[in-house]
């Protein structure tokens, strides 16, 4: 019996900076949707309602040896456990806590067949308080880690900071990770379809999420330690060459790369292949025809901490015909 | 009365069964102490009476009696009703004609797990990182916190000891008056699965990484049995002891656990190859037979002394989620995660 995929939604930001009011928000709203909830901290969401579950961040590393191969157990149970419940869900969120790194989350929708033939992850949403931002940036690698995996960001609580504050944090989060699309929020009021259902892990749609994905680069250059960096190419790429490349790569960077994802003109092939991975687990397949006569490009986005950009590029370069 | 597996009927008819359907997946089943009701838990909270005479009239299914979906059910080993457990937290005695009773309100969690010991009358449960233990007049022992959640739970051949699923392996408590140290038994990785083998010397686990681990307790060394393509989440002893069945294979597989133990060797395969994998494994209670729900929906029953096997029910496509065997062994209760009940009396 073939069933939907439901979406899940990781939603992700420091302590205080508006996961709950959101959450509070989707449970009490009228819209007609039915979401699970899974949350750590069952007192805090001042609703009482069965669709909300209380977890316990359960991580644990994969067997294989891979310190960034970390998986939430606890999510695997509960998902498998929603599932057995004759109410059906257009959308299960996952909220992780504030000083939560949303890579095991992640991992988990990439790694649990089971997991992965009823569900799909759908986006990292990332909630960002824009009067404490810039403040806890320096108190730890948390703040910025959320950021940079995030597909879509709340810039919550404008209303408590200058216009100027309020272009120097997004500033910061757009230095860290350019391609999030940024919705500007007081208290965390927005509406549920520009943070659900938004398919960003779904490499049909890449180019759907990130319509100027392969327009421009983003580059910036700043000193930060978690940024992103991009490659793009008009020569096509020899496959045996950029599987053994990102292997490798993945392999010995996968701890320190959070997000890569990259549409790739294949030599020879009439498709686009399309590839997300986060940190070492990767999903890759064929995406849409090149039309006639349209340019061929490739575009590999890379989102972690203390990336060599000569080597990435050199990398790349090496896979070119 | 014996089962013939040889017997040509078994191909021409399928033997007399009862089939109901319900609109939610059906969870868990069992069969009552005594062996004459079976009982389906579903996803909307309600358990559903079936008796195993399957010409006898069937009461009407009951009212919810827990809130969300009901996550285990077995036979209450204090009387001829059944022990259920919800994602509401209770955990619920239910008398024979279906009444409920509470028997623990763990709020904001989850029940996730049952299992009990017949003869001493005991009853266990997972809740988050703690195990229950259940006795005979409601009593409640808490064992715990173990380092995650306990994933799966169950006694030891006498009832004296629980063995507790997590993170990193399992642990092993004495339950008796005088409460003793737990024992640990380390394996990284996610433990899914547990089952404590019918004379009490092995403890087998199905892991997160599609592998099985089992410990010999007595000495405390352990083995592990790769190449499963998927998760093995149901595991079953032979009644003597001599054959660990598990799931996720097209065709039944035991592990040799008779003089030596199956070191070196390569399991036992047999029986016809289903459309998809082994969901749920359980070997008869006392007999040489094992029956086995696919998760494209077949029902086979194997015969491991004669290596023969019957299908029972083509594939329909809606994965078997339970399979519980009665007491006496004639009678198979199925579940299927579209909400089909099937009694089967495989007396002919």
């Amino acid at each position: 019996m073939a069933q939907p995929q439901v979406p899940v939604t990781v939603l992700t930001g420091y302590l205080g900076a508006g996961k709950t009011t959101l959450l509070n928000r989707i449970l009490s709203e009228q819209h007609g949707k039915t979401y699970a909830v899974i949350v750590n901290e069952f007192g805090e969401l001042g609703v009482d309602n069965d669709l909300v579950v209380n977890a316990d961040e359960e991580v644990f590393e994969m067997n294989n040896g891979c310190i960034c191969c970390t998986v939430r157990g606890d999510l695997i149970r509960i998902i498998e456990g929603l599932m057995k419940r004759k109410q059906k869900f257009d959308g299960i969120l996952v909220e992780t806590t504030g000083l939560a790194d949303p890579g095991p989350v992640a991992q988990t929708f990439f790694t649990d067949e089971d997991v992965k033939a009823r569900t799909r992850l759908d986006a990292i949403v990332t909630v960002v308080d824009a009067k404490h931002f810039l403040g806890q940036l320096e108190q730890g690698d948390e703040a910025q880690e959320q950021v940079a995996f995030a597909d879509v960001i709340l810039l919550n609580k404008t209303d408590l900071v200058s216009a100027d504050e309020l272009a120097k944090v997004e500033g910061r989060i757009k230095s860290i990770n350019p391609y999030a699309r940024i919705h500007k929020t007081e208290k965390s009021k927005i509406e549920l379809d520009a943070i659900l259902d938004k398919g960003a892990f779904d490499l049909k749609r890449i180019l759907e999420f990130e319509p100027d994905f392969l327009e421009h680069g983003h580059d910036h250059d700043h000193e930060e330690e978690v940024k992103s960096l991009s490659f793009t190419s008009d020569r096509p790429v020899d496959p045996d060459k950029f599987q053994k490349w990102m292997g490798a790569l993945l392999q010995l960077r996968g701890p320190d790369i959070f997000r890569s994802k990259g549409i790739l003109a294949i030599d020879g092939a009439p498709k686009r292949y399309v590839y997300q991975g986060v940190h070492m687990m990767m999903d890759a397949d064929w995406g849409q025809p090149w039309k006639d006569g349209e340019k061929r490009a490739s575009k590999l986005v890379f989102i972690g901490r203390n990336l060599d950009g000569e080597n990435l590029k050199r990398g790349f370069e090496d896979c070119l015909k | 009365m014996k089962l013939d597996l040889g017997n040509p009927d078994w191909r021409q008819t399928l033997p007399p069964s009862r089939s109901v359907a319900a609109d939610a997946p059906v969870v868990a089943c069992a069969f009552s102490r005594d062996g004459k009701s079976a009982a389906f838990a579903l996803g909307d909270g309600s358990v559903r009476l079936l008796p195993a005479d399957v010409k006898e009239q069937a009461p009407a299914a009951g009212e919810a009696v827990h809130q969300g979906a009901v996550l285990s059910l077995i036979a209450d080993p204090t009387s001829d009703g059944f022990l259920s457990s919800g994602d509401d937290g209770r955990l619920l005695r239910l008398s024979p004609d279906g009444s409920a009773s509470e028997l623990t309100h763990q709020k904001g969690k989850w029940i996730d797990k049952l299992a009990a010991h017949r003869d001493k009358g005991l009853a266990a449960a997972s809740v988050g990182k703690m195990a229950l233990v259940i006795d005979k007049a409601g009593e409640i022992r808490e064992f715990g916190p173990h380092q995650s959640t306990v994933a799966a739970i169950d006694f030891s051949k006498d009832g004296s000891r629980i063995a507790c699923a997590h993170y990193g392996g399992i642990t092993v408590w004495s339950i008796g008056q005088v409460s003793l140290p737990p024992r640990r038994f380390a394996w990284a990785g996610s433990h899914v699965a547990l089952k404590w083998s019918t004379d009490g010397k092995f403890i087998a686990t199905g892991t997160q990484e599609n592998d099985i681990h089992v410990w010999r307790i007595a000495q405390a060394t352990d083995m592990r049995m790769q190449g499963y393509p998927a998760k093995v989440k149901s595991l079953s002893w032979s009644a003597d002891a001599r054959w660990l069945y598990t799931s996720s294979q097209p065709v039944f597989t035991a592990w040799p656990f008779a003089g030596k133990g199956p070191e070196g060797k390569p399991p036992l395969q047999f029986g016809d190859e289903g459309a998809g994998l082994i969901s749920v494994i359980a070997a008869h209670p006392a007999a040489e037979f094992v029956a086995a729900g696919y998760d494209s929906g077949e029902l086979q029953l194997g015969d491991i002394k004669t290596r023969r096997s019957v299908v029972l029910k083509m594939s329909d496509g809606s994965p078997v989620s339970c399979l519980a065997w009665s007491p006496d062994g004639f009678h198979l209760a199925v579940g299927n995660d579209n909400g089909d009940m099937l009694v089967v009396d495989l007396r002919r």
